[in-house]
Order: C-alpha cells, then structure tokens, then sequence
C-alpha cells in the first residue's frame, strides 16, 4: 500500500508524540526512585551529619547520646561480615562447582535448583530461627560472633550458589574441552581454568549479597545478639552487636539526642556499604584485566 | 584400502544418540596409523560427533550415549576399566575455533607436559620449545612467549593449539575441522604442518573442505545423515568414487 506524503508526515507525528510521552514516563519513575533516595539521604544527613567525628567513631556506645560512640557495633559489623564470608565463600562455591559441573541433570538436580531459588527468597527472620534452634541451643554456640555469622551464611547461601552458577556457566565450554583433551581431571580443569574465569562474576554475585546481610538486623536480633556491648569480641564465641541492632535501638528510644546518633550510624554504615561495593569493583575490574590482556 | 599401515583405530557397529535424536549408526571403519584420515560430509552429517567418540570427549554432553566397539591399539576405549583421562593423553584434539586459554603462550603449552609431571624450569621451557617448533610457531612467538595466547592472530591460535595438543607426546592428533575459522593462507600453513606431523602421529581430520581432504588426507570416509557412505583411499573416493552420494556430494551437485 502506498501511503502518501501528508498521510506519512500525519503519521509520524503521532509516532514522534507516544515517543516523547514515553520518554516523559521513563523520566518520572526514575525521578521516583532517585528521589525518594535523595530525600532519605537528605534527611539522614542532616540528623547525623553533626554528629559524625572522631570519636564518635572510636566510642562505645552509651547512656548519654553525647558520649556514646559506634565503635563495638562497627567492628562487630566487619568482623560478623568477614566471618560470614569465610563461612559462605567456600560452601556456596562448592555447591554450585558441583551443580554446574558435576551434578547430571536430571529430576533431582532440578528440585534441588527449585529450592535454592526458593531459599534466596525466605525472610530473613526465619533464618534467624533456624540459628537460633540449630547454632545457639543445638550446638551450644550461645550468643556469639560465630553463632551470628553462621546464621548469616546460611541467609546469603542461596544468593552466593545462584549466582556462582550463573558465573559458571559463562565460562564457555570450549575451555573445559581444551584442558580435558590434554588429559586434565575434571577437578584441574575447574581449579586450573573455569574458577579463575568465573571468579569476577562470583566476587560481584557474593558483594551483592553480603550487601545485603551488612543491612540485617532481623536474624541476629533472633538468635539474642545484645543490643549493648561496651567491648570488643575477643573470639569466635565472644558476644557482639553490630550497627544495624545498634541503630535500631538508639532509634526506638525517646531522646532526641539518640535519634541524630542513630542518624551519624546510618551514615556509618552506608560508608562501609560503599566501600564494599568500591573494593568489589576495583578486584574485579583488575582480576578482568589480567584474563583479558 | 593401504595394507601397508598398521591400523590405530578399529571402529565396529559404533551407534550414538543425543537424547532421543540418533547421531551415528552402524560405523565401521579402520583408520590407519600414520595416515591422515579426513571424514567428509555435509554439516550435521556426524563427522563431528564421529571423531569426538573416539577420544571420549563425548562424555561431558549431557544425554550422550555411545553403543559398539571403538578399539583403539585393539583395546576397546568406552570399556568401563578404562581411564577417560588417560585416553585424551593418549588421542589428543584440537577444535573447530582455536581455544587457548587466556593465560600466556607459554603457559598454554605448559599446562599439559605440568599435568604430565614435566618440572618447572629448564625441562619445561625445553618441552615449550620443542612443541612450538613441531607446529611451525616457534619463530613467530619466541620473542614474546609470556604474552598473551588471545594476542595471537586466529592461524596462530590454532597452530599454538595443535602445539599444546603435541606437547603431551600423544599417538594421535584428532583435529575437528581445525579450519573452518581461518583464511586460506593460514589454512595452507596447517595444511603443510599437518603433512609433516604424519611422520610421527597419526591424524584423523574433520573438514567440510574437500579440497582441503583431497590435499592432506591418505584416506577419506564420507558421512551422509549419520552413515558412512564410502570409506576408502583419498585418491579412489576423488577420482572414482564407488556411492552415487559420494560422487554427487564431491563434484558438488548436493543440495
């Protein structure tokens, strides 16, 4: 059919007018979503902004707003993430090696991809029950560092295997092949060559996750982690707090001193959150480089 | 058929299916040692799966399955007591699209002879040299051996690859149209590498250039939908082919 030159102009202009409505559209829900961020930034900042020095950060926490300090909850933070990660790292790993790798496709290796999926989306508080029965009564861990983090392996467990997996299976094949015709066994050529390929992938995958446990405060509430600690975990069995726990105390308290704390915490907690994210990008951008040199 | 030569590969009834979707039936053939052997046929015709039997390399797909007798140097190599791992040292390959690894050239010859027990230092960095020579890379690499391998032009790649297929000292070399990414220069190269490395290994080639199987190969088979057509000398199944679809598919004249 052939549509004439007034008819084409008419038509277009239509075209032209749902684009710029759309775009107009798009513009606004990212409007939304920036938005709401920057007033909450906003407003955090200028509750806490005074209040973030030095010895805020050096501080235990205390009954006066004007003394206390995050010093207890932050290093608990760092050390409940470092040993979350040394707990989850290896487990997830492995798992999705053998998933990937290993397992043969069948029924059952499809209930167990169900289940993982289904684990990534539980509430984090029944994983704090689950710590609570099986870490602190069942294996006597009590209250601790160890029995906190162990809890959070198994929240960010699900995301870590899922997205390994999908690192795994961006490696492509022709690599496997490569080191299995020279002779490899299965295990060299997943240690030798697909893990150090997938390892980018996996690092992004596992920041991604532990970004979301450094936010938890649900779970360790369950398993009794104290809301007020005046030292420094001295072990794997000491007690500890840390800043979410932290923040939500000072937040639920009638002062209007505690509330700006709280504020200064938030802050505190969203620099680490940051730097994680930053030491993510940096390993990965570097461990890229030297595969794709 | 050449007499002369002892046969490396005996293949008897050989049936294999993905799934449910049969891939080859009733294969029986005898490559001769010392000879290339180039299998012909159209795509998807089973040339690759062919030459994939016959180093195990087949395992890793899942739903493949592999019926009939594959005997090689009269042991038969799907026999449960046999080590897959051990056969691929034994029968080495080398792939459709070159697949180094992305570490350094050296590091990519090494990787073999370092499974093998081959110590680090001066054995090794002989074992590297030795196998870049037998593929006819040596002088274009030598100066940049900690390089990346992915830097290498696309015959390099390729030739580096048949270089680390070498460096484990294998009987045989299985190539899976070893060509089909490259220009015809670089294919030439590979061509003459190949004539030479007959000396000593036995060579099964996959090619969909029949051009490239009249040049190189002693004896050719030629699949069809999963069948061996003809199986024969190069020269007879070229100049006198025996199977109208062998003589239809050569000169050109298939669909």
């Amino acid at each position: 059919m052939k549509v004439g030159h007034q008819e084409r102009r008419r038509m277009l202009a239509n075209r032209y007018r749902t684009d710029f409505l759309f775009r107009i559209c798009a513009v606004a829900m990212l409007l939304i979503g920036l938005g709401t961020l920057a007033v909450l930034l906003i407003d955090v900042l200028m509750d806490g902004a005074g209040k973030l020095s030095w010895s805020f950060l050096t501080s235990f926490p205390s009954r006066k707003p004007e003394q206390a300090g995050v010093l207890s909850p932050l290093v608990g933070t760092l050390y409940l993430m470092l040993l979350t990660a040394a707990l989850a790292l290896p487990v997830g790993v492995g798992a999705a090696v053998y998933l990937e790798e290993y397992s043969k496709q069948n029924w059952f290796s499809r209930i167990i991809e169900i289940n993982i999926a289904n684990l990534a989306g539980v509430p984090s508080i029944i994983y704090g029950l689950l710590g609570l029965e099986l870490f602190v009564r069942a294996m006597k861990l009590e209250r601790s560092l160890l029995a906190g983090s162990a809890t959070m392996a198994l929240l960010v467990l699900p995301i870590i295997i899922i997205s390994a997996r999908e690192a795994l299976r961006a490696v492509p094949s022709s690599i496997r092949e490569a080191s299995l015709a020279l002779g490899a066994s299965q295990w060299q050529t997943v240690w030798n060559h697909v893990l150090p390929l997938a390892f980018p992938g996996i690092l992004t995958g596992s920041i991604l996750a532990f970004s979301r446990a450094i936010g938890e405060a649900a779970p360790l509430i369950t398993i009794g982690a104290l809301t007020y600690i005046a030292f420094l975990p001295d072990g794997l069995l000491a007690p500890f707090t840390v800043m979410p726990i932290q923040i939500f105390n000072w937040v639920s308290r009638p002062q209007r001193g505690f509330h700006e704390i709280a504020a200064a915490a938030i802050l505190v907690l969203m620099a680490v959150l940051i730097l994680m994210n930053a030491l993510a990008v940096y390993l990965r951008q570097k461990y890229q480089k030297r595969i794709n040199l | 058929m050449d007499t002369t030569s002892p046969t490396a590969f005996q293949i008897r009834d050989l049936n294999s299916w993905y799934g449910e979707r049969q891939a080859l039936s009733k294969i029986s053939l005898s490559i001769p040692e010392h000879r290339i052997t180039a299998i012909i046929g159209p795509s998807g015709c089973g040339k690759s799966t062919f030459i994939r039997c016959l180093n195990r390399i087949n395992d890793l797909i899942p739903g493949f399955r592999v019926e009939g007798r594959v005997l090689f140097k009269d042991q038969d190599i799907n026999d449960p007591a046999m080590d897959p791992i051990e056969i691929r040292y034994r029968i080495g390959m080398v792939f459709q699209k070159p697949n180094p690894f992305p570490k350094s050239i050296y590091d990519n010859i090494a990787y073999g002879p370092f499974l093998w027990g081959t110590k680090k230092g001066p054995p090794m960095d002989a074992t590297v040299e030795e196998s870049l020579k037998r593929a006819a890379l040596w002088d274009e690499v030598k100066d940049k051996l900690h390089q990346s391998a992915l830097a290498l032009s696309g015959g390099q790649q390729q030739r580096l690859c048949i270089a680390r297929a070498l460096a484990v000292e294998p009987d045989v070399l299985l190539l899976d149209e070893p060509c089909s990414a490259l220009d015809p220069i670089a294919t030439a190269r590979i061509e003459e590498l190949l004539l030479e490395l007959k000396k000593s290994y036995t060579i099964v080639i996959v090619t969909h250039n029949m051009q490239q199987a009249a040049r190189v190969s002693d004896v050719t088979g030629f699949f069809l939908m999963g069948e061996l057509i003809e199986f024969g000398e190069t020269k007879q199944i070229f100049t006198n082919p025996k199977d109208r679809r062998t003589e239809d598919y050569i000169t050109g004249r298939f669909g």
